[in-house]
């Protein structure tokens, strides 16, 4: 056996033996993200018009033509107008100002929530998922418990509990969603802990604590991604049924579920009362959607490699 | 020779990619004779595969444009009805491919799977079909036959179930078997037995077989002819004896070099072929081997593509052949 | 780097680092209803004797599901053993605490198999090789520690330039070649090369092979590579051990091992090695063997491969075969009868009593 011994030491390289990858300069990862996103049409109008959406709710008060609660009994339930496009409600309000401004409302109470749901649902989902055996058990039947409730019930229910008002709502309806991120991350945390790199990052020592932030959670993180999306559409939407019940956000402050419940009561007479907050919610709710969707084809591994371009 | 069983001509397959068109069979021809092995040799990303795939037309219609010939039996596989080619499959071609289970059903016992194919080209009857399948299985080796016919897939090791494919590949008596890369993922000790049996079945019935694969010992074992493949073309092609104990072009040469040797002892580093292969969206224009080749000398090999011209009078009646300008070279 | 190692060699004994006795990994079997109850035994490795040499490349032979991974992996407690000890330069794996077993993965790298999934996409080159060193605090400082990287890209013939790139944009062999700086990162003394050929093209295996073999005399490293390909395995090693469904059958010194066998399976397993030669092809006699490897959930008593060996007789299956020098090479041992009945009967099987059933010197 031949054997040089000078442990440590770093000769000199041979030349590389393969010509190395020159095509592109390196790319973050967020960076390919996006620009395989603006590639996918639908995805990226959808953004666009929640970005809009959302500058709309942080500007609302320089947007607004009108004060949220500026009464005028002389202009009750008009129809739309040059003055007023959206027309006004019974109280002579602008119905345009107070979509803009209820857009505040609704969107908060719609991040807020499901910013509660990921928080809490990925870091049970992680770890069940990481951990398996009995905090598997345990943690997963405790979320099938919770899913098992009708969500608007069990919405009901926690509202009803600890009262109506705009934080009892986030509240509710994050608990709500709770137990879709635990499932989501769960799943996809399964099948990252099995990977190879996992396993050669522990065999150089990683800690767990390491191997779940650097390498499950971002490979894992995908789908919650795409959850995240999603799942703000439907807490849009049910911020609007605890409103339109009653259990949301309280007068006079505008909220599109509150609007169109006041509105129900003039369908006959005002058209316009319901349908323009409406319309608010079904654009916020589809571009999520879309982006749901499309977020979902772009963090697709893949179809990265399919479009990327530039690697092996 | 007798008359050639497959006869492919000039074939040619580009595959539309989203980076541009991928010209991954460039010109391939070979004949197989009745009970004569072709070995189609290659490294991973040579076309060695898609050529046979698009024989059978396996490759996506979408994306996939074949050109050439492949005459089964006198018949053009490439301008066949897709009828007319579903028919001809069974019966005139077996296909084994690495992974039994692609080709196996897993929610069919073995019996199942191997008397469909029986009927549907035969007229048996359900008792006589399977009669014939216990047969075939126990001509294939499975132990207790009988017994094995009824077991779904999963109940058997991979060897077995390899086994069963090759059952049921051989089940018509075809005139051609493919087999790619088939015992790739199997141990030696289960390689060696697959290889025994198909050699055995093959003299038996007289079957030409081409056989894909990247392992050079598994070829001077069966293969009667080997044809070496790179960049989608064939850079030699001779007898077995040929090209691995005189091999001519710098790739073959390489690839040989590149391989341990359980006979001796060897403190000496391996030889090994520097870069990799090209992506067949940018294939140099000259010699494919060229940016990667030891030997390389003037423009020529940059510029002008070697045609596959004769090296050698060769063994066993057949021209050694090879594509390269280094040969000319060592021969002045 | 090397600490010395504790009481030393003695005289003429090789200088052993890793050394398993009796290494046992066994996984349990469940059933899969809610109740999950243990419905058998995978005996993965099963009773393994095997020592590793200081500076020596160690080759590990064994067809699939022989427990020739479970056991480079278990060498490291990557996997945990269920029986038997382990010491990597005298300290008991086993039994070490946190602190300990921190050591021991510095001290001791591993290279995967599949390039493509050993490596996190999400990460960089330079994050990836540089996590040993952030792991265990080697090279402190950002400019150290990007200093130590573009040296171990170097090492591994890679362009230093290469570091801020993902693992996709490189090829097969240049990912292994990522794995290995990885791996080499920690100075580990102990380098377990688990199938980390097996799947790279023929000339892109020889490439590696010969990084292994440079890495392993300038580095002064301890090679385990772990393969089924016979021919690699004889070409990069010093000494080969053939394991046999979860045992090793037969260890010796890799010309002693590839040119005389000793165990009949080792003798098939060679024979059936395809070799690049036609002639030699047709006119070798291939030892095909009769059947499947059984399940490892269902050992056969006394010698494992019995029911498949071309020479099986009388005491083969009622005693279980230990390891004896066989050969005329020093240090070349099978676990066979054929070279006299030694082991364990199977009535009184027990791994920690071995009973002599027969004259070992004969």
């Amino acid at each position: 056996m031949t054997q040089l011994p000078t442990p440590g030491a770093t000769p000199a390289a041979p030349p590389p033996s393969e010509p190395l990858p020159t095509a592109a300069p390196p790319r973050p990862r967020w960076r390919e993200t996006l620009g395989l996103l603006a590639r996918n049409p639908t995805a990226a109008v959808s953004a666009v018009v929640l970005v809009l959406i959302v500058l709309m709710a942080v500007f609302d008060e320089t947007l607004a033509p009108d004060g949220p609660n500026d009464q005028d009994p002389s202009r009750q339930l008009q129809p739309p107008s040059w003055s007023h496009p959206f027309g006004t409600d019974e109280f002579g309000r602008d119905i345009l100002s107070r979509v803009v401004l209820g857009a505040a409302t609704s969107l908060r109470v719609g991040f807020l929530s499901v910013a509660f749901a990921l928080v809490v649902g990925t870091l049970i989902g992680l770890l069940a998922g990481y951990y398996g055996r009995w905090v598997d058990d345990t943690l997963m039947r405790l979320m099938d418990v919770l899913f098992a409730f009708p969500a608007v019930l069990l919405a009901i229910a926690i509202v009803a509990i600890r009262g109506a008002g705009p934080a009892n709502a986030i509240l509710a309806i994050g608990i709500v969603y709770v137990p879709i991120f635990a499932r989501v991350t769960r799943a996809s945390v399964l099948g990252v802990r099995e990977e190879v790199y996992v396993r050669a990052s522990r065999s150089v020592g990683a800690s767990d604590w390491r191997l779940i932030t650097r390498h499950v959670l971002p490979n894992a993180a995908p789908p919650i991604i795409v959850q995240t999306s999603i799942s703000l559409a439907f807490a849009v939407l049910a911020e609007a049924a605890l409103s339109f019940l009653g259990l949301g956000p309280r007068r006079p402050n505008p909220s599109w579920g509150l609007m169109l419940a006041d509105g129900r009561g003039f369908i006959d007479q005002a058209w316009w009362y319901t349908v323009f907050p409406g319309l608010a919610i079904v654009v916020t709710v589809l571009c999520f959607n879309l982006l749901g969707d499309g977020l979902r084809d772009v963090l697709d591994p893949r179809q990265r490699t399919l479009m990327a371009g530039g690697g092996r | 020779m007798t008359a050639p069983v497959l006869e492919v001509e000039d074939l040619r397959v580009d595959l539309r990619t989203p980076r541009g068109t991928a010209h991954v069979v460039n010109g391939l021809s070979y004949t197989v004779g009745a009970g004569e092995t072709v070995a189609v040799v290659g490294e991973s990303g040579s076309g060695k595969s898609v050529s046979v795939l698009a024989l059978l037309g396996l490759l996506p219609a979408r994306t996939a444009t074949v050109t050439g010939r492949a005459l089964l039996d006198g018949e053009d596989l490439l301008t066949m009805s897709p009828e007319r080619l579903r028919q001809v499959r069974g019966p005139g071609v077996g296909m084994v491919f690495q992974d039994p289970m692609t080709s196996l059903n897993p929610v069919l016992t073995v019996g199942r799977q191997l008397t469909e194919g029986l009927r549907a080209h035969g007229s048996l009857s359900k008792a006589a079909a399977r009669a014939r399948a216990v047969e075939l299985l126990g001509e294939v080796g499975l132990p207790d036959p009988g017994r094995a016919v009824d077991r779904y897939p999963h109940e058997l090791s991979g060897g077995m179930r390899q086994r069963v494919v090759i059952a049921i590949a051989l089940s018509n008596s075809p005139s051609l078997l493919i087999a790619d890369e088939a015992t790739t993922a199997l141990d030696v000790t289960v390689q060696a037995q697959i290889l025994d049996l198909v050699e055995g079945l093959q003299t038996e019935h007289g079957t030409g077989v081409v056989w894909i694969t990247h392992d050079l010992g598994v070829v001077a074992g069966i293969a009667d002819r080997v044809l070496v493949m790179y960049g989608g073309r064939c850079v030699e092609d001779g007898t077995v004896d040929d090209v691995l104990e005189r091999p001519v072009h710098p790739y073959t040469r390489g690839l040989l070099g590149a391989l341990p040797d359980l006979a001796t002892d060897d403190e000496a580093d391996l030889a090994t072929i520097p870069g990799t292969p090209p992506p067949p969206t940018d294939l140099p224009a000259g010699c494919v081997f060229w940016p990667r080749c030891p030997v390389r000398g003037d423009a020529r090999c940059e510029t002008e593509q070697p045609p596959l011209a004769v090296v050698a009078a060769g063994t066993g009646g057949l021209p050694h052949r090879a594509a390269t300008w280094c040969a000319e070279g060592e021969a002045s | 780097m090397t600490s010395p190692a504790k009481g030393g060699p003695a005289e003429g004994a090789p200088d052993v680092l890793v050394s398993a006795r009796g290494l046992e990994v066994h996984f349990p079997i469940r059933s899969g209803g809610a109740l999950r109850r243990t419905t058998g035994v995978l005996r993965a490795v099963d009773g393994v004797d095997l020592d590793v040499h200081r500076g020596e490349t160690l080759g590990l032979v064994g067809e699939s599901g022989c427990g020739k991974s479970t056991l480079g992996n278990a060498l490291l407690r990557l996997v945990p053993p269920t029986g038997g000890t382990v010491t990597f330069d005298g300290a008991d794996v086993t039994r070490m605490r946190r602190r300990e077993l921190r050591e021991l993965r510095r001290r001791a790298g591993m290279v995967f198999q599949d390039p493509f999934a050993s490596l996190d996409p999400r990460r960089t080159v330079a994050q990836t090789v540089a996590e040993p060193l952030e792991v265990h605090g080697l090279h402190p400082g950002r400019q150290a520690r990007a200093a130590r990287v573009r040296e171990l890209l170097q090492l591994v013939g890679l362009d230093p330039a290469v570091a801020a790139r993902y693992p996709h944009e490189f090829s097969g062999g240049q990912r292994q070649r990522v794995g290995i700086a990885r791996a080499l990162a920690g100075e580990p003394d102990f380098l377990v090369c688990d199938e980390a050929i097996a799947s790279l093209d023929v000339s892109v295996q020889a490439q590696v092979l010969n990084l292994l073999r440079r890495l392993q005399r300038q580095l002064g490293l301890t090679l385990l590579f772990i393969s089924h390909d016979l021919s690699a395995v004889r070409h990069v090693s010093d000494r080969i051990a053939v394991m046999y469904l979860g045992r090793v059958v037969e260890v010796g010194p890799a010309a002693a091992v590839a040119a005389g066998p000793q165990m009949p399976y080792t003798r098939a397993l060679l024979s059936a090695v395809p070799l690049p030669h036609p002639e030699l092809e047709r006119s070798r006699q291939r030892i095909v063997l009769r059947g499947d490897v059984p399940s490892p959930s269902r050992v056969p008593s006394g010698c494992r491969f019995r029911t498949r060996c071309p020479d099986v007789f009388q005491p083969c299956p009622d005693v279980d075969p230990a390891l004896q020098p066989v050969g005329s090479a020093p240090g070349h041992v099978a676990a066979c009868h054929l070279h006299g009945v030694v082991g364990t009967p199977v009535e009184r099987e027990r791994p920690d009593a071995p009973v002599d059933a027969g004259d070992p010197a004969a």
